[in-house]
This record gives C-alpha cells, sequence and structure tokens, in this order.
C-alpha cells in the first residue's frame, strides 16, 4: 500500500493536467457545440509563443532584446505565461471568424473547418520555427527534483499541478461570479433568448472561442516542459481533451475536471502495475463509464430521456 | 436434350475464357516492364514518416535520400536516366506503410522504395515490396528482425540493429556499474526485438534482468516508470524507447536529476530526437552509426554539401538519419550504375555482399551488405553527452568505436529466411 501511495500522488498531479487541456475544449464545446479539432493546435501554438517571449526571439539582435535577455528568467517566463495565451486566444478568434459560415449547418463543416485549421496551424509552426524539438526554459527555482518519502519527484510537475489548480478556479469563479460568465452560461443554454434580451452574440461567440483558445495555449506551456515542443505536439492533446469532456459529460465544467482526475489516476496507476495498459485504460474508463450513462459523469440530461 | 457438337465459335469462345481466367488466376509470375526507353526516368517512392511519432526522423531522412538523388542527377542521372522521386507520408502506422507502398507501386510505378524509421511500418512495406519484387531499402528502422525472421529478398537494411547497439554497450555497463539491469521498451516490434537482444547478452555476461517495463507508444509521461525504477533500484536501465516517446522520458529524467542516479543505456540516440536539446537531457550512454563531429576524411565535405543544400533547415548539421538515408540512396543509385541495367535481380545481386570503403562510409571500418540478412554490417559507436563542445551542435562525445565484427548480431544470421530469386517476381524499372 505504502508503494501505491507516489503512485497515486502522481495520478492526481497528471489528473489536475489533464483537466487543464481539457477545460478550453469543454467550453467551446459546451458553449458553442463546435468541437474545435484546432484545440491541440492552440496548444502547442500557444507554448511556442511563450518559448519565443522567454527566449527574446522576437526582438533578437535589437537593444531591447539584449535588456530583455538581461531580465531574470522568472519576470520573462512569468510575461511568457500571459504573452502566449493571448496571443493564441488573438489566433482563436481569428479562427472564429472564420467558422462563422459553418453556423446553423451540419456539424461536419464546422468539424471538418477546425481540423484543416488545426493542420494550417501545425504546418506553420513548422515553417516558422522549424520541425526540430524545441525546449520551453522554466525559472530554476521551479526546476529539478524533490526528495518525499526517499522517492525523488518532480518540482516542475508540483508547480504545474498547482497551476493547474489556480487556473480551474479562476476559469470557475470567471463563470460562476462574474456576469460575464452568466452571459456565457445562458448562450450554452439558450443562445436565442440571450439574443432576444439584447446580448451581441457573435461577440460572445469570438470571447468564448479566444478565451478556449487561451486556456489551450495555457495548458501547452504548462506541458510543454515535461511533454517537450514539437509541431505536432498538439495531437498527443486531442484524444484525450475529447475522451475526458465525453466521460465528465459534454459541456459540464467540474464533470471535466473530475473525470480529468479519474483519467490521472488510471493512467497512472496502472502504469506502476501494469504498464502495457496504462494508455489503454483511459479507454477502458472511457467505456465502463459512458457503457453505464451514456450522458457522462455529469451530463445534462437529454430531451429524450424525460 | 441439347446439342453436344462442339461448334468453333464455342471452343474458339471457352479457351479465350480460359485464357483470361488464368491470366488472372494462373500460378504464373508476372514479369513487369516499366521502362521500356532510357529516356524514362528511374522512380523512387519515398515512403517515409512525415507525422505521427516518427514525424522529425522521417523529415530527416528523406533530406537524406533526395541530397543522395539530387547528386546523381547533377551528375548526369543514372544510367543516363533522370532520377525522379514520390513521397507518401507513411504516418508511423503500419497500416498506412503497407498502403503506401502498394500505391506507389502500383499507380506511382515506383520501381524502388526508399525509407522507414519504425520497424513496424518497415516490416509492413517490406511484406508489399516483396510480392511486387520491388527493392525497398529500411534506411533507418533497428529492430532486429528486420534482417532476421522478417528479412526480405528484397529489403536491405542500413541502419545498425538493437543487437549490434547492444552488444558494443552492455558489457562495459555491467563491467562499470553492476550485474541487475531493468529493461525500459516501448512496446512494439522494435522495443521488444531490441529487448530480447539485450536479455541475452546480459545473460550471456553474467548480469540479471530486475524487471522490464511495457512503454505504450505515445507515452508522454514517465512518472509512474520513473517511480518504479526508482523503487526497484537497478544498477543499470536498459532503454529502448523511440521518437517522441523518447524525448518526453530525457526530458523528465533531466528534471528529475536521475540521469545520474543510475546507469542508463540508451540502445541508439537519433540525432533529430536530441537536436537542440539542453545537453542535461543527454545522460546515460548510447549507441550510434554517425556523427558529424568524426574525425574522417570527407566528413566535413559532407557536412558542407549538406548546409548548401538545406540553408534553411533548423538542424544546422546532419545526424545518422540523414546518413542513412543519404548512404542508402547512394548505393542503391551506384548499385544500379553497376548492374548496368534496372533489372531488380541485377540489382539485388549487386548489392548483395557489397563491401563500401571505410572512406566512402566516413566511418573508421568498411561495412559490408551482409549477403545471407541484407543489413549493412557497420561501425558501431558508442557516445555519451559532450560536457566540452566545440560548437553549439557538438552534442555527442564519442567513447568507443567498434569494428563490425565484434557486433554483429549472430542470431538474425540464423532467423533470416531470404526468399529465393526464383520467388522474387522480375521486373525492369
Amino acid at each position: 500500500m505504502i508503494q501505491l501511495i507516489p503512485h497515486i500522488i502522481n495520478g492526481l498531479t497528471l489528473g489536475l493536467l489533464f483537466a487543464l487541456i481539457a477545460l478550453g475544449f469543454t467550453l467551446i464545446v459546451g458553449v458553442m457545440e463546435v468541437i474545435n479539432l484546432a484545440h491541440g493546435a492552440m496548444f502547442a501554438l500557444g507554448a511556442y509563443f511563450a518559448m519565443t517571449t522567454i527566449g527574446g526571439g522576437w526582438f533578437a539582435g535589437t537593444e531591447f532584446g539584449t535588456w530583455w535577455l538581461s531580465l531574470p528568467i522568472g519576470v520573462r517566463y512569468a510575461v511568457g505565461v500571459v504573452v502566449g495565451p493571448l496571443l493564441a486566444a488573438c489566433a482563436g478568434m481569428v479562427l472564429e471568424l472564420c467558422l462563422r459560415p459553418t453556423y446553423g449547418k451540419a456539424p461536419l463543416y464546422g468539424l471538418l473547418l477546425t481540423f484543416g485549421a488545426g493542420l494550417v496551424i501545425e504546418e506553420l509552426i513548422r515553417h516558422y520555427w522549424g520541425t526540430g524539438e524545441q525546449s520551453l526554459t522554466v525559472p530554476q527555482s521551479i526546476n529539478g527534483a524533490f526528495f518525499m518519502a526517499g522517492l525523488i519527484f518532480s518540482k516542475y510537475k508540483f508547480f504545474a499541478a498547482a497551476f493547474a489548480i489556480v487556473a480551474i478556479f479562476g476559469v470557475w469563479a470567471f463563470l460562476e461570479k462574474t456576469p460575464y460568465g452568466a452571459i456565457i452560461k445562458a448562450g450554452a443554454h439558450d443562445s436565442e433568448m440571450v439574443r432576444a434580451l439584447g446580448y451581441d452574440l457573435a461577440k460572445l461567440r469570438l470571447l468564448i472561442f479566444g478565451f478556449g483558445a487561451a486556456l489551450a495555449a495555457l495548458a501547452g506551456i504548462a506541458m510543454a516542459p515535461i511533454w517537450g515542443l514539437r509541431p505536432h505536439l498538439g495531437i498527443d492533446v486531442i484524444i484525450p481533451a475529447f475522451l475526458i469532456i465525453v466521460i465528465g459529460g459534454v459541456g459540464s465544467f467540474w464533470g471535466a475536471v473530475i473525470a480529468a482526475v479519474l483519467v490521472g489516476l488510471a493512467v497512472g496507476i496502472t502504469g506502476a502495475y501494469a504498464p502495457a495498459w496504462s494508455m489503454l485504460s483511459m479507454y477502458l474508463l472511457l467505456i465502463a463509464i459512458v457503457g453505464f450513462r451514456s450522458r457522462g459523469l455529469m451530463g445534462r440530461k437529454s430531451a429524450l430521456e424525460n | 436434350m441439347p446439342n453436344p457438337k462442339i461448334s468453333r465459335r464455342n471452343l474458339l469462345g471457352s479457351a479465350a475464357a480460359a485464357g483470361g481466367l488464368a491470366t488472372v488466376f494462373g500460378p504464373w509470375k508476372h514479369n513487369r516492364v516499366y521502362a521500356a526507353s532510357s529516356d524514362k526516368p528511374i522512380k523512387i517512392g519515398i515512403t517515409s514518416d512525415a507525422s505521427g511519432q516518427y514525424a522529425n526522423s522521417g523529415a530527416s531522412d528523406r533530406r537524406g535520400m533526395l541530397m543522395a538523388i539530387e547528386e546523381a542527377n547533377a551528375r548526369g542521372g543514372v544510367l543516363g536516366r533522370k532520377v525522379e522521386h514520390v513521397h507518401i507520408d507513411t504516418e508511423t502506422t503500419p497500416a498506412t506503410g503497407s498502403r503506401v507502398a502498394e500505391r506507389l507501386i502500383t499507380r506511382e510505378e515506383c520501381g524502388f522504395l526508399i525509407g522507414a524509421v519504425s520497424s513496424g511500418v518497415a516490416n509492413a512495406i517490406s511484406q508489399v515490396a516483396q510480392r511486387y519484387g520491388v527493392i525497398y531499402l529500411n534506411t533507418n528502422s533497428s529492430s532486429p528482425t528486420e534482417s532476421g525472421e522478417n528479412c526480405h529478398r528484397v529489403k536491405f537494411v542500413w541502419d545498425g540493429n538493437g543487437a549490434n547497439f547492444s552488444k558494443a554497450a552492455i558489457k562495459n555497463s555491467l563491467d562499470a556499474y553492476g550485474g541487475d539491469v531493468m529493461l525500459v521498451t516501448n512496446d512494439y516490434v522494435w522495443g521488444h526485438d531490441t529487448a530480447k537482444a539485450t536479455r541475452s547478452l546480459v545473460d550471456q555476461y553474467g548480469g540479471s534482468i530486475v524487471d522490464e517495463i511495457l512503454v505504450p507508444q505515445g507515452t508522454r509521461d514517465f512518472s509512474a516508470t520513473l517511480l518504479k525504477l526508482q523503487q526497484a533500484g537497478p544498477n543499470v536501465v536498459a532503454a529502448a524507447v523511440g521518437g517522441d516517446d523518447q524525448i518526453a522520458l530525457r526530458q523528465q529524467v533531466a528534471q528529475l536529476g536521475m540521469g545520474d542516479k543510475m546507469a542508463w543505456i540508451n540502445n541508439q540516440q537519433d540525432w533529430p530526437d536530441v537536436y537542440g536539446l539542453p545537453l542535461d537531457n543527454l545522460f546515460g550512454v548510447f549507441g550510434t552509426t554517425w556523427y558529424y563531429g568524426l574525425d574522417l576524411p570527407g566528413v566535413k565535405e559532407f557536412v558542407q554539401r549538406y548546409q548548401e543544400m538545406y540553408p534553411d533547415t533548423g538542424m544546422r548539421v546532419p545526424g545518422n538519419v540523414f546518413y542513412n538515408g543519404y548512404m542508402a540512396t547512394k548505393n542503391l543509385l551506384d548499385a544500379i550504375e553497376r548492374a548496368g541495367t534496372t533489372n531488380n535481380i541485377a540489382v539485388i545481386k549487386e548489392l548483395e555482399g557489397h563491401v563500401m570503403t571505410a572512406e566512402e562510409r566516413m566511418q573508421h571500418h568498411d561495412a559490408v551488405i551482409d549477403p545471407n540478412t541484407h543489413q549493412v554490417q557497420q561501425t558501431i559507436y558508442l557516445a555519451t553527452a559532450n560536457e566540452a563542445p566545440k560548437e553549439d551542435d557538438d552534442m555527442f562525445k564519442i567513447l568507443t568505436q567498434s569494428d563490425p565484427e565484434e557486433v554483429r548480431d549472430q542470431n538474425s544470421i540464423g532467423a533470416c529466411n531470404l526468399e529465393s530469386y526464383e520467388d522474387t517476381p522480375t521486373f525492369d524499372a
């Protein structure tokens, strides 16, 4: 049992990171009913933006660039964590503008468009940053290892998990405690009514897409030091994100968080005792949960079930 | 009662129908001729990955092939014919590899196929290639089975394999660090075959395998693996983890500072997987077939040609994957030239047993294409991170270089059973 504890801790931290990945995805699916297959590309794009900001690549060779690089890494990292998601949010909003002609049409149009956008973004990354592996530098204070019960743990992973907790509660507070969040939730529930009450639905959708992309970017920045950074990094994200929102119940915020933690625990614990099954464990979890409860853990009841 | 009389019309009709059926279903071997005239280009199908786990290495592999093709065309082509190429992404997926091979052969009419990093994909491609008799060069996949039980008359394997690299690394590590070995194995053909080779060598040198952790392809979080390694506390960790999985593993080992807590043997280290990473990601010892920093004739010029052809690539110097792609393609084109024909059997015979001088290979020893397994027997280098680099790209420190005979994979010889020439369809490409 004692040997199991480190693996449970590991599963929990992994789950929190999965939750961070799934948040933006569930927001867009829940509010706009668009499965954004470019979510993974936004994840990678945000990490690349942050990497270039931290490394001063935007203004290399200039006086400002020299000054920038003389700043402590902690400051540059903090700026990167803000700039990366902001730029990704802009890209997300451009994507939403492109999506507009597909609203009201068969879901396949939106699906194909976001799939294509994901490929385009990946190619743009390849073109601008190259095909090779890159690394996102993090401050020394959160890098390295620490010992607990005679075992080595990664400081950064715990930092990223804490970062994920802050982000989860930040998003929750935004949705639950601000008027903007109320409008977004109302838009998810009944968009026509929101429009009838005089809110600009087009602006709302733009905001949601930007917000979703920024969350994807934030997750990318958190994960890049663990997973590495390469143009096709986003592919690693889409399947777990999709799986988590289905397990949690499409559109459910806490459903996604709980599902992510369950997936993290499943992967972490099987990784220790039956490692060959660790990737498969998340699919088995999906089958087990959706088999008994087709709308996921906290999904809304369908009108057909009444 | 119908008239039993056989009319001439019926007889001719039946004969035509029987002929037609025989053409389709008959046991005859089809001998195809793609090129009747000398002005028709020689067409090469490139089967490298552009997506999936080995996308990055696939790009490097492809650049190597293209440089060899461009150099051949600059010399006036091969047998006076221009060399053309078609590339289709094999997606690091065996099923896609089969489809791509089928399409390149039947629709694109490619006479030769080149490229692979994943052994699963290489195996799938080679099965299709053998069916059509199309020569296939497995440039960069390293499973011992590729030149063992999955060998084929049409397939030639250019990279060192898991057994070669293990031989170069295991004994030294056991002597230096102790005999308890834990295996970390990518859960697919290359990982399993390499682990099998490592097991047998550990037994041979008196060590013991404590445990094996299987890592599914696509794993990004190695915390559970690393925790388990700490709990088991082996002297040596022999890792056969490739591509993006390996990058993630390296990154996480470096983060934990576990690189020097136990002795790591990373069976083979492909240059595209580590290029540009911080040096602490390059822990342990690992094998390679070539390094741009080798102080040998021709290396500097080779690097210069690469830089001239690919001025914009982020990878400023070529690595082992590029090198294998280049060498395989160049040697195929040379073999066609020597054979004086594009007939597949004639070219296969030219390649079998062909000796390449050390100078030509830019390695320390002569290399030979083993006629029994079709694997290139070549110098294997053991390397580690270079703590005193001469320049940013100078990431490896070469520790030893092994003669091909010292690290020969003996098991492949017994396991490989090449199809006969007669059972291999013939054609002129």
